[in-house]
């Protein structure tokens, strides 16, 4: 008596056909499934580059999966090369994939609160396996991904892809340029070091300046979270990072490719018609079809891309300076690089002008630039002005990024200057790189360096004697450096830099000197 | 482009066998070390992800001098940090009339997990009567781990021990007993001088489910 | 496209390798990261103690009789002094916990003036928790040294004390052996006098003269009650006999009473030369 009977429609088959060619259709069918349409037959057709059959079931994973819904499904043989695309729309695509899943992982060991989020980052580089590497890809990553989606928008410029119909492409192309420098900058906060908080503050002091003052000031407290940069601060910049900005960028990603896809890829300027776009109607024999063609070869490029990644990795390592401190600023602190423009346009004039009117109307003017710059040919010959200013402006960007570096028109005292040589605060420098042991416990001048009593020192002195040979100002001569070393506890040694002048006018002395303790153990420039 | 025998377009669906060209086995070959790969980040992300213990906190590995251990027959010594207690089963604890014969002793030192093997509660040590007894379900344990009352069905667990010398040498450790796989208590000689108990490893207390004790 | 297919592959099995290279040194890339890490937080340590605790601990931490004991001691690192206080943890602990808390009751047998302030964020302090970290993983290297000396107590005076007779003639004093007495663990004077205002500052403060100046004119005060004549038996008496007149604002007892019996004559001297010197 059965109350209800157990139906395997596999065992039916089996019985039918026999086991070896039930399994076969059960896999054949399976595989159809996965690939949205391609039998084991149609993939080993693909796998062996046969020509595909009419219809091209090749198609059938885009027209009915979900994946690859919106890649398209043959490209113009014109642009399925390097040139002119560079591929750098799918590199920034692929180094944005990069960075959610080396982010993630980041996640699992990251609290972002000023008391742990400094420990953390010690945890992830002690005491987690592959946590430096992880981090040193996600930061190598960060940097790349934003080069290149500059790279991406001066391609897109330059070959006037962003005219009729991609006006809006291109548009929302520069709110992704916006959403990957936040992105970048926001992530510079979180380690919660030296670097993260002054290099943010400075920049997100530029907001206060919003005229009127009111709305400054606010816009201010909505981003730091509190008068100065803190807990909430952190946590509010930590969700923008890991939740807002990402889901803005999947957004204006899946819009900006929708019609990238839409009007095709444009062709190279010279293969078109003057006015004419002809990037959607493409010839049968000029197709380039994704499966096989293009599809292996954007799988060559993610794994060719991630080996270089990793390998890369391993020479250019995330530095981690000491722990934030808000209330000591130091010396040659700088904005990441793709902010020098900004801070050297600051350099320049009035906060408000310089910092906010003027990038405003250049990220305005952007924006608008394709419904403005309505010129029918996208020739090379016919651009000259305009492409005339877009290198212009890159040229610009570059003056003002040298600009914005912390060794332009900012300098402190130059005996300062001259101890920073060897002694830097945003990295080690010569003297922490040196060899321990050669520190031999005396007090030796700078200018007798070669009768110095080991080659470390020798060189050391020697580079401080250059620097000093450095220091001209007017009213003081006489300039002598002298480092005195002493041992001070168990495997620590005190060093003293001094830099001693006479003032010509008073004939007294004058000094200035900085003090450093060195243990043995510290071994800075492992790429920490 | 291709160098494969030039087949003529099959129609989707035929399941007609094609010799394998050799750009299909490139492909092959390709996929299979995209699987080593998968394989290999596979590993090194549970190695990345896995929970590490430092010494000194619980999964870890915790030190603890001689001189702190209860004396033997006394009562059991607790460290909340390590989540157990420390029980020097002496002669007396060796002959206890309540011990069930199932599981025979040797004198020495056990490291017994806090957590009482029913449901999960911090079980009590009770003086007066000279055994553990857990508030939650009522059951007790003797001072040796082993179940004497009580709705747990298997006698406490236990941290293996290894015990020191001053150079650090290995003198006494835990090995399994033979008949019930329950951890040996470590004796104590003259020359120890640390005990390590490795909370990340966990030995089950033998099955316990007769009324008063025993298999 | 075959040369896809083939560098693909390459590329794969160099990732696979490289990984297996990370692998196998990750154990040891850890450890060393941890060991430099510990060295540099000494070393932040050391230019913390310098900044903030040297002025009342002493250079080297050795204490300042009078104002704070040593630290660089070796009854801190052989559980005498935990034993001392009744002080149940680590030394670590310890450590860690008067540098946030402060003193606010001192060890038994012990009278130092001035408490121990507290230091932790937590509790009102300037020092964040990995800077307070930074300064004990420094106090704690200096266990080795401090093991290694025999008992260093605060040394007698080598010559004869100068006692309390306020009217003895000096010898010719050096003011710079005078300053280096007062900065130094032996006279710590500085502590109270220079670096913080728990006695009358020696320095000229706005309109206020310097003390040697200060002290002629003191003597001359209708509310003085001590026995000096001159300014210099005024400088003696308030080092020899310091309760015999406190000067108004000021508490008896904090100034420690027994430098008749530490200094020499020469000593006194040079101290008093010194406070001549300043400005």
């Amino acid at each position: 008596m059965a109350i209800f009977r157990l139906h395997l429609p596999i065992l039916d088959e089996i019985k039918e056909k026999g086991l070896r060619p039930a399994l076969r259709d059960k896999t054949d069918d399976i595989v159809t499934r996965v690939t949205a349409g391609l039998s084991i037959q149609d993939v080993r057709s693909m796998l062996r580059d046969d020509p595909p059959g009419r219809p091209n079931p090749r198609l059938k994973p885009h027209s009915e999966g979900f994946w690859l819904h919106m890649k398209p499904t043959y490209y113009h043989n014109l642009v399925d090369g390097i040139y002119p695309t560079f591929r750098l729309g799918w590199l920034s695509t692929f180094f944005f994939v990069v960075e959610i899943v080396t982010g993630v992982l980041l996640m699992v060991y990251y609290t972002p609160s000023p008391e742990f989020a400094f420990t953390n980052m010690l945890d992830i580089l002690s005491n987690v396996p592959f946590g430096r590497l992880i981090r040193d890809i996600h930061r190598l990553g960060a940097e790349l991904m934003v080069a290149i989606v500059m790279l991406h928008a001066l391609r897109t410029f330059l070959t006037g892809s962003y005219k009729k119909p991609r006006q809006f492409t291109w548009a929302t192309g520069i709110i992704l340029l916006l959403v990957t420098w936040l992105l970048s900058f926001s992530g510079y906060l979180l380690p919660w070091d030296q670097l993260s908080l002054w290099a943010v503050t400075i920049g997100v002091s530029m907001v206060e300046a919003i005229p009127p003052e009111v709305v400054g000031r606010t816009v201010n407290l909505l981003f730091r979270g509190a008068p100065e940069f803190g807990a909430n601060g952190l946590l509010r910049w930590y969700l923008l990072h890991v939740v807002a900005l990402p889901l803005a960028g999947i957004v204006f990603v899946g819009v900006h490719y929708y019609k990238v896809v839409l009007h095709g890829h444009s062709l190279p300027p010279d293969a078109e018609e003057v006015g004419e776009d002809t990037a959607r109607r493409v010839p049968t024999d000029s197709r380039t079809y994704f499966f096989p063609h293009i599809a292996t070869r954007e799988l060559f490029y993610v794994v060719a891309l991630t080996a270089l990644i990793v390998i890369g990795a391993l020479f250019v390592h995330a530095p981690l300076e000491p722990h934030a401190d808000p209330l000591v600023t130091p010396l040659h602190s700088t904005a990441p690089w793709y902010f020098l423009w900004l801070q050297g346009m600051l350099k320049l004039g009035d906060k408000v002008i310089f910092g906010l009117i003027v990038p405003g109307v250049l990220i305005g003017g952007l924006l608008v630039l394709p419904y403005v710059e309505v010129g029918p040919s996208r020739r090379y010959g016919s651009r000259r002005i305009g492409l005339t200013a877009g290198l212009g402006l890159v040229f610009t960007f570059g003056v003002l990024s040298y600009m914005g570096s912390p060794w332009f028109a900012v300098q402190t005292s130059p005996e300062q200057e001259a101890v920073a040589e060897l002694l830097p605060q945003t990295h080690p420098g010569p003297l922490r790189l040196a060899d321990w042991e050669g520190f031999t416990v005396g007090t030796y001048e700078a200018s007798a360096y070669d009768q110095a009593p080991t080659e470390t020192l020798r060189s050391v002195l020697d580079e401080f004697e250059g620097s000093i040979e450095g220091i001209k100002i007017d009213g003081r001569s006489d300039y002598q450096g002298v480092i005195v070393i002493e041992d001070w506890q168990t495997n620590l040694k005190k060093l003293t830099l001094r830099i001693l002048w006479t003032d010509d006018v008073t004939g007294k002395p004058g000094e200035y000197s900085q003090t450093v303790y060195l243990h043995k153990d510290s071994n800075y420039g492992q790429g920490e | 482009m291709t160098e494969a025998v030039a087949q003529a377009p099959m129609e989707s669906g035929a399941t007609e066998r094609l010799p394998l060209s050799r750009r299909e086995f490139l492909n092959y070959l390709w996929a299979m070390s995209m699987a080593v790969f998968m394989a290999g980040s596979g590993g090194a992300a549970v190695w990345f992800l896995y929970p590490r213990f430092r010494a000194g906190e619980f999964g870890g590995v915790f030190t603890i001098p001689v001189g702190e251990l209860p004396p033997p027959d006394s009562a059991p010594k607790e460290f909340p940090e390590g989540r157990f207690w420390l029980s020097n089963i002496g002669q007396q604890t060796e002959s206890d009339p309540r011990q069930p014969g199932d599981y025979p002793l040797q004198t020495g030192v056990r490291a017994i997990y806090k957590v009482c093997t029913h449901l999960g509660c911090l079980y009590k040590w009770v003086e007066t009567n000279d055994r553990f007894e857990c508030p939650c379900h009522g059951s007790k344990f003797l001072k040796t781990g082993t179940r004497v009352d009580g709705p747990a069905r298997r006698n406490l667990d236990n941290f293996p021990i290894e015990v020191l010398d001053g150079q650090g040498n290995v003198i006494a450790r835990t090995e399994p007993m033979m008949d019930n796989h329950e951890g040996s208590p470590v004796t104590i000689t003259a020359d120890a001088v640390t005990l390590r108990v490795d909370t990340g490893r966990r030995i089950n207390g033998a099955p316990n489910s007769a009324p008063g004790g025993g298999m | 496209m075959r040369w896809h297919i083939a560098l693909g592959t390459l590329s794969l099995l160099i990732l696979v390798a490289v990984f297996g290279y990370i692998a196998v040194g990750e154990q040891a890339r850890m450890q060393s990261f941890t060991e430099a890490y510990d060295a540099r937080q000494i070393e932040t340590g050391a230019s913390l103690f310098e900044t903030h605790c040297r002025t009342c601990h002493g250079p080297q931490g050795k204490g300042i009789v009078g104002v704070a004991p040593a630290i660089n001691a070796a009854d801190l690192f052989n559980g005498e002094r935990l034993a001392a206080v009744g002080f149940s943890g680590t030394l670590t602990d310890y450590l860690e916990g008067v540098i946030s808390a402060g003193r606010p009751v001192p060890s038994a047998g012990t009278n130092y003036p001035q408490r121990m302030p507290t230091w932790a964020q937590a509790y009102g302090g300037p020092l964040r928790k990995d800077q307070i970290e930074s300064l004990v993983v420094f106090i704690e290297n200096w266990e080795d040294r401090a093991l290694a000396e025999v008992g260093a107590a605060p040394s007698a005076p080598s010559g004869t004390p100068i006692g309390t007779d306020i009217t003895v003639s000096l010898p010719e004093g050096n003011a710079d052996q005078g300053a280096a007495l007062a900065q130094g663990a032996q006279g710590g004077c500085s502590a109270c006098h220079e670096l913080a205002a728990v006695g009358p500052p020696w320095a000229a403060a706005g309109d206020t003269p310097g003390v040697f100046v200060r002290a002629s004119d003191r003597i001359n005060e209708s509310d003085y009650t001590g026995n000096a004549n001159t300014a210099q038996q005024y400088l003696i008496e308030s080092i020899v006999q310091p309760n015999a007149f406190v000067v108004s604002g000021y508490e008896a007892g904090i100034m420690p009473q027994d430098y008749a019996q530490r200094l020499t004559a020469q000593q006194v001297a040079d101290l008093i030369a010194y406070m001549e010197s300043l400005p």
